[in-house]
């Protein structure tokens, strides 16, 4: 008897307090951020140029494009990190309202999340060592050591592209790309394979030590933030892009890729059809 | 390695430090509670706490973490990292304490229970004055072990947005490339801090009563 009771007590707890925070969302999540003045966003520190930790400081482009749309918004930005590879499962659980990242725009995750307007291409490329010979060309990984991020968009066109070779990449997948570029230096992977904008930054900050093999394999894609699809968070998701969009044509978007990427990107001003 | 990376590694460390004792805290309050339920000899008591640590012993405290950072959200319970790492650890750990305490009390001599009993005590006097200083003092040991345990199972936080130590160590190494220094640092600051334990327990220990059978 007394269990059930126990038990019942726990269920009605639990739904209480449940309609008492669905109560709360009476509007959307854009208002709901102006309200509380801070947009939490969630990402990984493990994805230089966008998200890493400089000497102990997080910093990054995303770091910066999102504290302009802070001042834009007139709120706070909190930043969540965590692994990669529970960022999305995160937003998804409303850990945060929004997913800095970036990540590639793929037709897998338009069909579960809202992805904001392109900051940067996509690309994927592979870095190697420098002054190793014997990868002069993309199709060269084949049969070959690669490493690349757990649970990416890059890790799909990798197995997509090795399917194509004679023989198939022999595929290493790490918790984050960090982990991959340090098993690159120790000689484990032969290859690194990432997006352009990452591994260009990470050759330019390694002086020397690693080089891009240019062009790319992949197709052409495109980096986004990622929101959720429900129509709460279209309104966070629509002001995100608006955003965007403004920042590049007052150029403060080009800046940025200047300043992190060493080079800006032409980006379209919404992706509907990804290639990939 | 510089200085500003050892006051990082430093900072983080007190980040570890500060989770782990609240931890072990509540998750110590927490394990009487399971181990009277688990003594009371009712099973409306008993069956709860067996469930409850069973649960928490036998899950992977890396998924009870990411269970409660994006498992409680569904039923409307919302709960900032910090706090999912710290319910995470402490019900961890409580499980474990739990488990030690019945030991303890288990393992009094049931001979002077019933010399308390002759002698006229009362069941609440041979309880707190008899069985209670007993059974910690059995348990001390397997507590200060415990607590050495949880200060290291802290690094598995990370996974809910916490920089501890071990996060930290990754995060600097990543952005310096100096893993080997930075690790040994983490691994060095570790030992201190359990050595420290060690050391405080220690002396606590000696000046406890010594029990024989």
């Amino acid at each position: 008897m007394l269990k059930r009771h126990f038990l019942k007590t726990v269920v009605g707890t639990a739904l209480l307090l449940g309609t008492a925070l669905s109560a709360h969302a009476a509007d959307d999540a854009l208002a709901r951020i102006k309200a509380a003045g801070v947009l939490k966003v969630g990402t990984e520190t493990a994805f230089a140029p966008f998200d890493f930790i400089d000497a102990g400081e997080h910093v990054g482009l995303n770091v910066d494009f999102f504290a302009e749309l802070g001042k834009d918004l007139g709120v706070k930005i909190e930043w969540v990190a965590l692994p990669w590879d529970s960022v999305l499962p995160s937003l998804e659980a409303g850990k945060y309202d929004i997913v800095a990242g970036p990540a590639t725009i793929t037709k897998a995750r338009l069909e579960r999340f809202k992805m904001t307007s392109p900051i940067a291409e996509a690309t994927v490329a592979i870095m190697k060592k420098a002054g190793d010979t014997s990868i002069t060309k993309p199709e060269d990984i084949a049969g070959k050591a690669v490493g690349v991020g757990k649970a990416t968009a890059q890790l799909e066109q990798l197995k997509e592209y090795s399917a194509t070779l004679p023989k198939k990449v022999d595929i290493h997948e790490y918790v984050s790309f960090n982990d991959s570029y340090a098993d690159l230096a120790a000689g484990r992977v032969v290859a690194v394979a990432n997006s352009l904008p990452n591994i260009a930054f990470v050759a330019k900050q390694r002086n020397g030590a690693f080089e891009v093999v240019t062009p790319g394999f992949g197709k052409k894609t495109y980096f986004g933030f990622i929101g959720k699809k429900d129509d709460d968070s279209k309104t966070l998701v629509d002001y995100v892009n608006e955003e965007t969009i403004k920042m590049k044509k007052d150029g403060r978007l080009g800046k940025l890729q200047e300043k992190w990427f060493g080079t800006k990107f032409d980006t379209p001003d919404a992706i509907t059809d990804p290639a990939f | 390695m510089t200085i500003k990376l050892f006051t990082l590694l430093m900072q983080a460390a007190l980040y570890t430090l500060g989770i782990s004792i609240v931890s072990i805290v509540i998750g110590f309050a927490i394990a009487i509670l399971l181990s009277a339920a688990m003594l009371s000899g009712k099973g409306i008591y008993i069956a709860p706490a067996r469930l409850f640590i069973s649960f928490f012993r036998g899950v992977p405290l890396l998924v009870q973490l990411l269970l409660i950072y994006t498992l409680l959200p569904v039923i409307g319970i919302n709960v900032p990292s910090i706090v999912a790492a710290i319910i995470g650890l402490s019900l961890c750990t409580a499980a474990y304490q739990a488990e030690n305490l019945r030991g303890g009390f288990d393992a009094v001599p049931k001979g002077l229970v019933e010399a308390a009993d002759v002698t006229g005590f009362n069941p609440r006097q041979t309880f707190f004055r008899i069985r209670v200083p007993i059974a910690l003092r059995l348990t001390f040991p397997a507590l200060v072990n415990e607590a050495i345990m949880i200060l290291k199972s802290s690094s598995l936080v990370s996974v809910v947005g916490i920089i501890e130590l071990t996060k930290m160590a990754q995060d600097l190494s990543s952005s310096t490339y100096l893993p080997i220094p930075i690790f040994a640092s983490a691994g060095a600051i570790y030992l201190v801090i359990n050595w420290a334990i060690a050391l405080v327990a220690g002396r606590v220990e000696r000046s406890l009563p010594k029990v024989t059978a």
